[in-house]
């Protein structure tokens, strides 16, 4: 590779050779200033509105380190606070979903009690019962003056429920921007149900995965899509469009599933969306949704430290789906793309082997994003302009991270 | 013989099959697997998610499309841990007619690492990859009982980088 002339930065001079640094996969100080800079500055796609159906139903996550509950009031709204209890700082609500209307054993139906000393919340936040209160606080703390810290929250794109722990996060609108518009129909023209979700954790970093999602030259891994797109007619006019705050879009192809011995053609699909298409939005820091004839694949990424990162994948239909249609978007969904699927396993060992050649303390390497094919297919210009935005948060180089850049963003 | 020394035998031919399937599944040898099951065999891996509260089916086939799926196999780049399963049939039930029966083994599914992650330190490895139950359905022939239908049903639900293998 000595030959090849690297250069920094410009990540779309159309001569250069650019790369990153390995070390932005890797070092312990910038992992941390991204969760401080990035992940708690930006808005998050987290879970889908029909995980939470019911007014008092919730679902709870944690989102750089910060544990939230997301709750569906009894007036229908999705709302999400800190899920931090103000007196001792426990967590507050312990299960992954569920319906406030069940009881805790130290408090009542319809509130989320904190197990410790049995404080007690509605699903607006506000505190509803501190136990002696009057005889420990005297009139120095009132129930009224405590509540559960609310995070900005919209319900968008298809019904996903997004959020920032920064109060004064830009409107979602701002951030997403146009980025959607290829999906817009998909998404938008009728309510979607989930029916799939797993998780992944895998000894790698957070942006290893985005990366991959935002390249397709890796299709050379994967059996399958060398048979069903690859080799296909319309797959290297596949472009990539880029759009402003690090996001951006792959185009439909046609995908012939048939050309894979045992797997079928596509019947279902999704509003506007022409039968066995497939398209793509990949969304600064780490999400994809990805949508492939009859199924909705939105990938949301947990980064826990430099070299592990918490991978959630969700599968989703139209809510109308007959019990056969969605027995069938289901079958579409999982034999790619569940974990005995075919092409999900070859994904999560692509970087983990990054992972193992990247870990913390490995030498630094030059790590290429260099392929230049008119923002086709296999151009790599999803991934150097997801590094254009990295490096205006970050105000560093992603080719030279361990220098602050003087002119940081912001 | 007896009516109850029949059901009995038939029991035990019936814990005998899915013993083979282990020790077939075990060794890699998935074609071999599938001359235990019948031709209208239908095999699905299921779990339950608590954080959507659905069931879920993470994966379904029929006989032909389990063959295929096997066939293309080395065509795949995969993890190639070897899986152990380590099973105990719990339950046999003849149907009344005595020509079907069904089954409940629970089981624990071990990967011995060899290439998954960094061979030089992890490879012979073992670590819990993942417990269920299998649910089976037999059908007596003149060669003894087939499996007709497999339902996996999976307790651990963080597969991480998942697997290819039938389980
Ligand atoms: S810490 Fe929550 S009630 Fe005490
Ligand atoms: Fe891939």
């Amino acid at each position: 590779m000595s030959e090849l002339r690297k250069e920094p930065v410009l990540y779309d001079s159309g001569q250069s050779m650019p790369y990153v640094d390995s070390r932005i996969y890797s070092d312990e100080g910038i992992f941390a200033e991204e969760i401080e800079k990035i992940w708690k500055k930006i808005w998050l796609v987290t879970v889908h509105e029909s995980e939470l159906p019911e007014p008092l139903d919730f679902r709870t996550l944690t989102i750089a380190r910060e544990p939230v509950v997301i709750v569906r009031g009894t007036d229908n709204k999705i709302r999400a606070f800190r899920n931090v209890c103000p007196h001792r700082g426990n967590l507050i609500v312990r299960k992954p979903a569920g319906n406030l209307s069940v009881a805790e054993p130290s408090g009542n139906a319809n509130y989320m009690t904190c197990m410790f000393h049995a404080w007690q919340y509605d699903c607006f936040g506000r505190c509803v019962d501190i136990p002696r209160m009057k005889q420990g606080y005297q009139d120095r703390l009132r129930k009224e003056d405590i509540s559960l810290e609310a995070l900005p929250c919209e319900v968008k794109h298809g019904g996903f429920v997004w959020l920032s722990l920064n109060k004064n996060v830009e409107p979602l609108a701002e951030f997403t921007g146009e980025a959607f518009d290829i999906m817009k129909v998909e998404l938008d023209t009728e309510p979607l149900d989930i029916f799939h979700y797993h998780k992944a954790i895998i000894p790698s970093n957070y942006k290893l995965w985005h990366d991959t999602n935002s390249e397709f030259y890796h299709d050379y891994m994967h059996y399958f899509n060398r048979a069903t797109s690859m080799m296909q007619k319309g797959y290297f006019e596949r472009q990539y469009t880029a759009f402003p705050n690090g996001h951006c879009t792959v185009g439909s192809m046609e995908v012939k599933y048939e050309a894979y011995q045992g797997a079928k053609e596509r019947p279902l699909s999704f509003p506007g969306m022409p039968r066995n298409g497939w398209k793509m939005v990949d969304l600064f820091p780490g999400a994809t949704y990805n949508i492939r004839g009859s199924s909705l694949r939105v990938d949301t990424t947990t980064p826990i430290g430099p070299n592990l990162v918490m991978i959630e994948f969700r599968g989703l239909g139209l809510k109308r789906d007959t019990p056969e249609e969605r027995a069938q978007r289901i079958r579409d969904h999982n034999t790619i793309w569940g974990p005995f699927g075919r092409n999900l396993h070859e994904d999560l060992l692509g970087i983990t082997g990054q992972g193992v050649a990247m870990r913390p303390g490995t030498e630094p390497r030059q790590v290429l994003h260099g392929r230049h094919e008119n923002n086709s297919i296999h151009d790599e210009i999803g991934m150097r302009h997801f590094y254009a935005e990295w490096q205006r948060r970050m105000g560093r180089s992603p080719s030279d991270p361990m220098r602050e850049l003087s002119l940081a963003a912001e | 013989m007896g009516m109850n020394e029949t059901a009995a035998s038939r029991a035990e031919a019936v814990r005998n099959a899915i013993y083979r399937a282990c020790l077939f599944l075990d060794d890699g040898k998935f074609k071999e697997w599938l001359t235990l099951c019948a031709a209208d065999f239908s095999y699905r891996i299921k779990t339950y998610s608590p954080e959507i509260r659905k069931e879920m089916t993470w994966y379904e086939q029929d006989w032909s499309g389990l063959s295929k799926a096997i066939e293309m196999l080395p065509l795949h780049n995969t993890d190639h841990g070897r899986l152990t399963r380590h099973a105990t049939v719990y339950e046999v039930s003849l149907d009344p007619s005595g020509s079907e029966a069904s089954a409940t083994t629970s089981f624990v599914c071990y990967r011995t690492m060899l290439d998954g992650i960094n061979a030089h330190l992890d490879a012979g490895e073992t670590q819990l990859f993942l417990i269920g139950k299998y649910h089976d359905r037999f059908r007596f022939g003149a060669e003894g009982p087939l499996f007709t239908e497999r339902t996996v049903y999976l307790d651990t639900r963080r597969l991480d980088k998942g697997t290819h293998y039938p389980i």
